[in-house]
């Protein structure tokens, strides 16, 4: 039978370690060829071989395409916990090149000699079982708890799993006897055979397949589960003699029946030469496909389909075998290794049953056409994954994740416009703008994703010079609800493109911003640590100083509560848009006197090298955070005193004002959907107790003006009505009901078209 | 006062990190731009952050073309041997030469343990690293007859073939601070790679240690000055001077020349992990440090002949 597999070819190189540069040769060779694969055999006992894990990783160093694989790796002398660290290693250098094909040894004597431990043949194949299971622990990195293992062969544990690979690294064994391909069949996702003289022959290749098949079943798994891999030798010759011993035409016509009738999925051509190679990849690879294309009744697909333990793993309503094509590949589901990396944004926790990563406008196009089948469904739209109110991960439902949307171009010089893609990060967009002398606001981050933040405003450390990141938006390209793309600007669907600059989460997707960025050169950059002991006094004079600035000097201030009896300190940061130092002094001096200063760092830094100081981490948060945002026009005594308060109360561990006015307060409030703009101040409440802040902020509504809704996490219905103006929330119902009536975008600030306009 | 007369290396000291995936190998490509000699990483394989340090050492040698690559140190408990000799000499076969060997007795037994390794107590991790050293020698001396046998407590190799020999003579450089470690370096090995952070008394440390080098050296016979000393060290570029290893790149390079002519300290390896500071220690202190020394064995009449060029 043919298990539905795509079809692949490779190499099987001699590691030999007298021409050290000829395997390495070979293996680019076979890479330059198209082919798939390539493999080497290990014996570490052997001198005249190179260390075969060695060479692997040359290889990787030297190739950018090709998968590599030993054929097969002498576990005895490996030991399997340190093995899967490296093999997630070369998989995360490789990109995701690396398969392991695994033996349970042979050669008792030479094992021995050199220092390892001889089995019998039984207990090597129990002691690959073992290592099978210790090396799948270390690799199952989305398992939070430590691995252990104490079986009869080795004990492990309790050990921390990870590195997470690539890709989910296939372990296939090198196997002829029954107990080894029964251990194939229940743990293994492939079988190494070989065939030819010396080695098996092609019926006992079908015999063997069966066995692996039944010991599969018996262990609740399927036969498709496990690929079937065939190394091959043979010569090319003008006459028809033997198996694999003729004209290509010949070798076709042979190994085809193994093809289609027994379901091998990759042949490995053992050669060290380069004709034979070359001859292989020319006349055998490409016809023996049209050959099976035309035997088999479907194609066969181009990637591994996913196997029955990952299927098993679904969440339910989601029609998973109908992900468009375009997005299949790059889809992750919750069996998937990828999903460790997807599930969880910056500060939430979750548990999503798919994610998908469109690469471009079409794409985006297609997943927005699956969401719609799911309406059933939560869907969170991502960027940077660092949003506190966007539901950009969730349970069970669908994410659409735009990361790979990262390009950053810049269109007109003259004109200073830039495009960019949803998912570049801003410290990205710095680094690309700084060579042109240019800088653009975003927010006191560099690892947040542009997405996010230009759909919904944008506070920045030079916001009161340039406004905020929205004011500098030019055009914009949406994927609406219904999957048509569209264009917003100051004169094509000018209604979008007052709703996408401050409540864009509820109309569509961004798949690029045209951004018309300042001239900025290098800026001063100052992080000042005070005593805060009176901290409603610190609040109120950094209140003063922050709105008495120039428009060239932005300042934020962070506190936590009081620590270990110590009296509180506030953090300020702040960013003179000035690269003339006694300006830049001058401009901090007020900053200065608020409090006892502890610590001061004042540098000149291009704003790139503010934001390049986010390290580039995976997101890997667990639970919900509970935030709460409000903007303030000023730092009144009460508030200052109500801060105070619930500072020292420990209920909260992050506060911090952002300064806006400036060239903020510029535009009218009815020019965007962001229409605070008389605000001096954003705050940000990040606590434990979602009850016990929540009381707290509510207690204080009556010093608020409104929330910015990026830092806001509040279900409440009620605070939709905090985060836009009645006239604001009204146009909004109003364009939601003509651009997303079916309320598809519904996760973040939902503007719900269903409630009437009161 | 001691100085072997050494030329001097340069090296960085890069984590391991395996997030970003491509951090540790793009600064191991500056160094080796940026011209220094050697690239090295610690080596902790019970750590899921870190990578595989001889996958991480094999990947960056295929990526770069002059800088020589090192673990440092190289966990012996957790990697077999003979494996490793020969995992070694084909590295070394593979980069043209650029494989230097350094390696220590492990220290954290739980996670040792954890991995699968067998747990030893501090003496007879010593015993334990000898033993590897008489393998892995022995692995690359193909010129001498018959198989490779040792018969060791804690390691065994009883007539496994020999070979394959190494591209040139691979150093081993021992990570030891106690004094049977340091004794077995004098005895056994081509270096000592310490960090200076672990050697509390600082400078007078490396003295201390390099006489127990040098006795156990000559006792077993050697030459002392067949016992590269090199050092790790982390510290801070600054524009004015905050403390020793934390100043301007002038005041790094007098304080490497003082490690050199006086402590004997010619592997002289930077813990960093930003491309500012290996460039900087490679394109300007490491010539001013060349620079000091040249001179100043000049002036006392110990400059070897191929020196100061």
């Amino acid at each position: 039978m043919n298990y539905g597999h795509p079809l692949q070819f490779g190499t099987f190189i001699t590691p030999t370690s007298t021409t050290p540069a000829a395997p390495v040769a070979l293996a680019r060779l076979s890479e330059q060829l198209g082919l798939d694969l390539v493999t080497f055999q290990d014996h570490p006992y052997q001198p005249a071989f190179l260390d075969t894990w060695t060479l692997l990783t040359w290889v990787a160093g030297r190739t950018e395409r090709v998968h590599l694989a030993a054929n097969v790796l002498n576990v005895p002398l490996r030991q399997p916990a340190v093995l899967a660290r490296s093999a997630a290693s070369l998989d995360l250098l490789s990109g995701g090149r690396l398969d392991l094909a695994l033996g349970a040894g042979a050669s008792w004597d030479a094992i021995e000699a050199i220092g390892g431990r001889r089995l019998a043949p039984a207990e090597s194949v129990d002691a690959l079982g073992e290592a099978i299971d210790i090396i799948r622990g270390v690799l199952d990195a989305g398992e939070a708890r430590p691995l252990r293992h104490a079986g009869d062969h080795y004990r492990v544990g309790p050990v921390q799993r990870g590195p997470v690979p690539r890709h989910l690294i296939p372990i296939w064994l090198g196997a002829r006897k029954p107990r080894m391909l029964r251990l194939i069949g229940e743990k293994a996702d492939g079988w190494l055979a070989s065939i030819g003289s010396g080695f098996l022959d092609p019926s006992d290749f079908r015999s063997g397949n069966k066995i692996i098949d039944e010991a599969a079943a018996s262990a609740g798994r399927e036969a498709a589960d496990i690929r079937r891999l065939v190394n091959v030798s043979g010569r090319f010759g003008p006459a028809p003699r033997g198996f694999l011993d003729g004209p290509s035409e010949q070798w076709v016509d042979q190994l085809l029946p193994l093809v289609v009738e027994d379901g091998a999925g990759t042949f490995n051509l053992m050669a060290d030469d380069q004709r034979t190679i070359e001859q292989f990849a020319h006349e055998v690879v490409p016809a023996l496909r049209e050959a099976v294309d035309r035997e088999l009744a479907s194609p066969l697909p181009t990637a591994m389909p996913r196997s029955s333990t990952v299927r098993a793993k679904r969440r339910e309503g989601i029609d998973y075998d109908g992900v468009p094509e375009s997005l299949a590949a790059s889809a992750a589901e919750p069996g998937d290794v990828d999903y460790a990396r997807v599930r969880s944004n910056y500060l939430r926790g979750g548990s999503p049953g798919l994610v998908l990563r469109p690469r471009n406008t079409a794409e985006v196009v297609d997943a927005i056409a699956y969401a719609r089948r799911h309406r059933h469904l939560p869907l969170g739209v991502r960027s940077g994954g660092h949003g506190i109110s966007g539901r950009s991960t969730n349970d069970g439902g669908i994410v659409i994740d735009v990361g790979y949307l990262n390009s950053i171009e810049v269109i007109d010089e003259a004109a200073r416009l830039v495009r960019v893609g949803p998912g570049a990060r801003w410290k990205q967009v710095a680094t690309a703008l700084e060579p042109y002398g240019w800088a653009l606001t975003s927010g006191d981050y560099g690892g947040v994703g542009v997405g996010g933040l230009a759909t919904a405003g944008g506070i920045g450390f030079l916001g009161r010079r340039q406004g905020l990141t929205i004011d500098h938006l030019r055009a914009a390209e949406i994927v609406l609800a219904d999957g048509s793309i569209v264009r917003a600007d100051e004169t094509e669907n000018v209604d979008l493109f007052w709703a996408i600059r401050g409540a864009g989460a509820n109309f569509g997707i961004v798949t690029w911003f045209e951004f018309q960025v300042e001239p900025v050169g290098e800026v001063g950059w100052a992080q000042l640590v005070f005593g805060a002991g009176d901290t409603a006094a610190v609040l109120q004079r950094f209140g003063r100083a922050a709105i008495e600035a120039s428009r060239d000097t932005t300042a934020f201030l962070i506190m936590g509560p009081p620590r270990g009896g110590q009296p509180a300190v506030a953090q300020v940061m702040a960013m003179v848009a000035s690269d003339d130092p006694a300006v830049v002094v001058d401009q901090l001096q007020p900053f200065a006197q608020i409090a006892p200063l502890l610590q001061q760092q004042v540098v000149i830094v291009p704003y790139a090298a503010v934001m390049a100081m986010a390290p580039d981490a995976e997101h890997l948060a667990e639970g919900e955070p509970v935030s709460r945002s409000a903007f303030l026009k000023q730092i009144t005594p009460a508030f200052a005193a109500a801060v105070t308060k619930l500072l020292n109360s420990g209920q909260v561990y992050f506060f911090q004002l952002r300064t806006v006015g400036g060239a903020v307060a510029d535009v009218a409030p009815d020019a965007t959907a962001y229409a605070y703009r008389d605000a001096a101040f954003s705050v940000v409440a990040v606590g434990t107790s979602r009850r016990r802040l929540d009381e707290a902020w509510d207690g204080l509504r009556d010093q608020f003006d409104g929330l910015y809704l990026s830092f806001e996490s509040d279900p409440r219905p009620d605070r939709l009505a905090d985060a836009f103006p009645p006239k604001t929330l009204a146009r909004l119902r109003e364009l939601k009901l003509r651009y997303d009536p079916d309320n598809l975008f519904r996760d973040n600030f939902n503007v719900d078209p269903a409630t009437e306009t009161s | 006062m001691t100085d072997y007369g050494h030329d001097l290396l340069f090296g960085a000291f890069i984590t391991p990190t395996a997030h970003p995936v491509r951090q540790a190998v793009d600064l191991a490509l500056v160094a080796d731009r940026s011209g220094l000699d050697l690239v090295t990483f610690q080596d902790h394989p019970y750590q899921p952050r870190f990578y595989d340090t001889w996958t991480l050492l094999s990947y960056v040698a295929s990526q770069t073309s002059n800088v020589h690559v090192s673990g440092n140190v190289l966990n012996l408990p957790l990697r077999q041997p003979a494996v490793l000799a020969r995992s070694a000499a084909s590295l070394d076969l593979l980069s043209g030469g650029r494989f230097a060997f350094g390696i220590g007795a492990g220290g954290f037994w739980d996670a040792i343990e954890a991995m699968g390794g067998r747990r030893l107590s501090p003496g007879q991790g010593v015993k334990a690293l000898d033993e590897a050293i008489q393998i892995i020698r022995q692995i690359w001396d193909t010129e001498s007859p018959g198989g490779v046998r040792v018969d060791g407590t804690y390691y065994r190799v009883s007539g496994a073939k020999r070979g394959p020999a190494p591209a040139h003579d691979i150093p081993i450089w021992v990570g030891a601070y106690k004094p049977k470690m340091l004794e077995l370096t004098g005895r056994a090995a081509d270096g000592w790679l310490p960090s200076l952070a672990y050697l509390p008394g600082g400078f007078a440390d490396i003295t201390e240690a390099n006489k127990r080098i040098d006795d156990a050296a000559l006792r077993a016979g050697r030459d002392p000055a067949l016992v590269r000393r090199l050092v790790n060290i982390g510290g801070q570029f600054a524009a004015a001077s905050h403390g020793p290893f934390n100043g301007p790149p002038g005041q790094w390079a007098e304080e490497l020349a003082e490690l050199a002519l006086d402590y004997g300290t010619t592997g002289l390896i930077l813990a960093a992990d930003d491309a500012y500071s290996i460039e900087l220690f490679a394109s300007e202190v490491g010539p001013a440090a060349r620079q000091l020394v040249t001179d100043e064995r000049r002036r006392r009449g110990t400059a070897t002949p191929n020196e100061g060029e």
